[in-house]
């Protein structure tokens, strides 16, 4: 197959304002991947004396503490965008994914003190063996059916593992303590994030990723065009799953105590795939702006109280706005030459009237 | 005596409720152009479906090539050659036409794509300057044109059509039944659904009339237009 099949060509002010928006984005990720790094050293030099650290210690550490977790829900929504976005199954439930690599990390430095560098790459295998084995069945539903069975499934992993004593039961897990690794934890998070958008790019320009394409768009032209259905919708759900697993594994480190609540929240599949939709779901960027300004935005707002309910309120009308009129998103919106924005919307009107 | 492409025996098949198929038996030579016809519900779609892979039978055998593709994936299926043009059409519908054709050549690795593309321009010139526009804006006999052209981007051995002429005007049906008569000269043998009797008979070399899962009758496209039965169930004379 070609790729030049697939490419749209933009106009010349559209690549010129494309690249001022490429650098300046450029430029605050460094500023974004840096700050961190200087706002802890102070941590790290004040080491023996913790107390003479005064209240801008406080504010670099919920700095860090902020980018880490926009790091987190860019690696979410980019897992999410893998098979809800590009293959079309609005998954319900990688919560499940999410809390599996939790757990495989807490299990292993708790109950089997291995050290966190090794525990950690079992996280995202296990959460993938376990998509793999849920996703033979659970993919042959279609639409509300899959969405309902996903939630499910996410509610009940947590509520298991909750009941089995191995995992602390209601207690928890203690993953021990790793001190002054603010750090580490943002740039394992902002790794992570990165590798979701690489491995999104990657599929999106294989065959593997147009075959996701095809099944999103007619399932069964796909299946009848060669692409194997089962396979390559099982195979992305796994690869959204080895990503989700690894942020819940990173999570359960950086925690340092995790139980159901802390790995299973509900909010978070709905929080993950609002961001991609917002953002933009089967675009590469998309899910990335949703996740940073959408997790900004509740960050800001979580300060208790009335304003996290209008926040609540706020993230659903968002939702039903952006469903109704912007539903590819806001990245296709800007992209003038992508085939679903508003020029697209123009130039058919045109074509078809006439 | 022409190679035997296709030879299906004692084929069952349904979907839980109960057989649709009773045991089919279809020989099909290299080169024919073949018409299925039979009334909503005989069991054509189901027929096609089994040979593509989408629905798997319960007994039978399905022989192609020499190849036993009984039960066989449908990625097996189009690799072996088969090509199934969907009823409906089925196009990626947001999809520009020329990505539907791109993905018709799915499990294709040769660099030869756009010279196929070309090819089912030189057999539906009205596609021509429409190879950027979305599918889903085009008209039912352009859909048609594209679900054909993107079936032959498999380079198959035998394609199979499933009513073509659905919600068509007769006009565009003409030119649709005639591009397939073109391809068949090409050498691609052709396998026409349809449940237009008079148009698929016209064009076909052979036919073959499914009633209830059972073939009924088989014989020359001549043959079954003077049969007495069929005229009378088919063609309202």
């Amino acid at each position: 197959m070609s790729e030049a099949a697939f490419s749209t060509q933009p106009s010349r002010t559209g690549r010129r304002i494309r690249r001022a928006i490429l650098i300046a984005f450029l430029l605050v990720v460094v500023v974004v991947l840096v700050l961190p790094l200087t706002l802890t050293q102070q941590a790290a030099d004040a080491n023996l004396d913790p107390t003479t650290l005064g209240i801008d210690f406080a504010i670099n550490k919920s700095i860090v503490r902020t980018e880490t977790t926009i790091a987190m829900f860019v690696a979410l929504a980019a897992a999410w965008n893998l098979i809800g976005g590009l293959t079309g199954y609005a998954a319900f439930g990688n919560v499940a994914f999410f809390g599996l690599g939790a757990y495989t990390v807490g299990f292993l430095t708790d109950k089997q003190h291995l050290s966190f560098a090794l525990a950690l790459p079992l996280a995202p295998l296990v959460a993938a063996a376990f998509a793999g084995l849920i996703g033979v069945p659970l993919l042959r539903l279609r639409g509300h059916y899959f969405a309902i069975a996903t939630l499910g499934t996410g509610v009940a992993v947590g509520e298991v593992i909750k009941n089995l004593d191995v995992f602390g039961g209601a207690t928890g897990l203690f993953p021990p303590i790793l001190r002054h690794a603010d750090a580490l934890f943002f740039y394992l998070m902002a790794a992570n994030a990165g590798l979701a958008v690489v491995v999104t790019w990657l599929v999106m320009r294989s065959r593997f990723g147009y075959g996701l394409i095809a099944i999103r768009e007619n399932e069964e032209a796909a299946s009848v065009l060669g692409v194997n259905t089962t396979a390559y919708k099982v195979g992305a759900f796994a690869l959204a799953a080895a990503l989700t697993g690894l942020a819940g594994g990173i999570f359960a480190q950086w925690s340092s105590f995790i139980d159901q609540e802390s790995v299973f929240p509900i909010q978070y599949n709905v929080q993950m795939i609002l961001m991609a939709i917002i953002g933009g779901a089967g675009t590469l960027f998309g899910p990335v702006a949703g996740a940073i300004v959408l997790e900004w935005l509740i960050l800001s707002l979580a300060g208790g109280g009335a304003s996290a309910v209008y926040a609540q309120m706020g993230l659903g009308v968002l939702l039903a706005v952006t469903v109704i009129f912007v539903p590819r998103g806001v990245v296709d919106f800007f992209g003038g030459s992508s085939k679903l924005s508003l020029g697209y919307f123009r130039r058919s009107l045109r074509e078809t009237s006439v | 005596m022409a190679e035997v492409l296709l030879e299906v025996r004692g084929l069952t098949a349904g979907y839980g409720a109960g057989p649709v198929l009773h045991g089919v038996d279809l020989d099909f030579q290299a080169g024919e152009l073949l018409a299925l016809i039979g009334a909503n519900g005989a069991g054509k779609s189901t027929l096609l479906g089994v040979l593509s892979g989408l629905v798997p039978p319960t007994s039978g055998s399905i022989l192609f090539a020499g190849r036993n593709l009984t039960g066989a994936r449908p990625e097996r299926v189009v690799r072996a050659g088969i090509a199934h043009v969907p009823q409906g059409r089925r196009l990626f519908a947001t999809m520009t036409v020329r990505q539907n054709l791109v993905l018709g050549a799915y499990l294709r690795r040769d660099r030869e794509v756009q010279s196929d593309i070309d090819r089912v321009v030189g057999y539906f010139p009205a596609l021509g300057d429409k190879l950027q526009r979305v599918a889903g804006t085009l008209s039912g006999g352009e859909q048609q044109m594209v679900a054909i052209g993107r079936g032959l981007m498999g380079r198959p051995r035998l394609l199979m059509i499933d009513e073509p002429s659905l919600g068509l005007a007769p006009k565009v049906v003409e030119t649709v039944i005639e591009v397939c008569q073109s391809i068949n000269r090409d050498g691609v043998s052709v396998l026409l659904v349809e449940q237009d009797v008079v148009v698929a008979l016209e064009a076909a070399d052979r036919g073959y009339v499914l009633e209830n899962g059972r073939i009924a009758l088989s014989g020359s496209a001549r043959e079954l237009q003077d049969d007495p039965a069929v005229r009378k169930a088919y063609l309202g004379v």
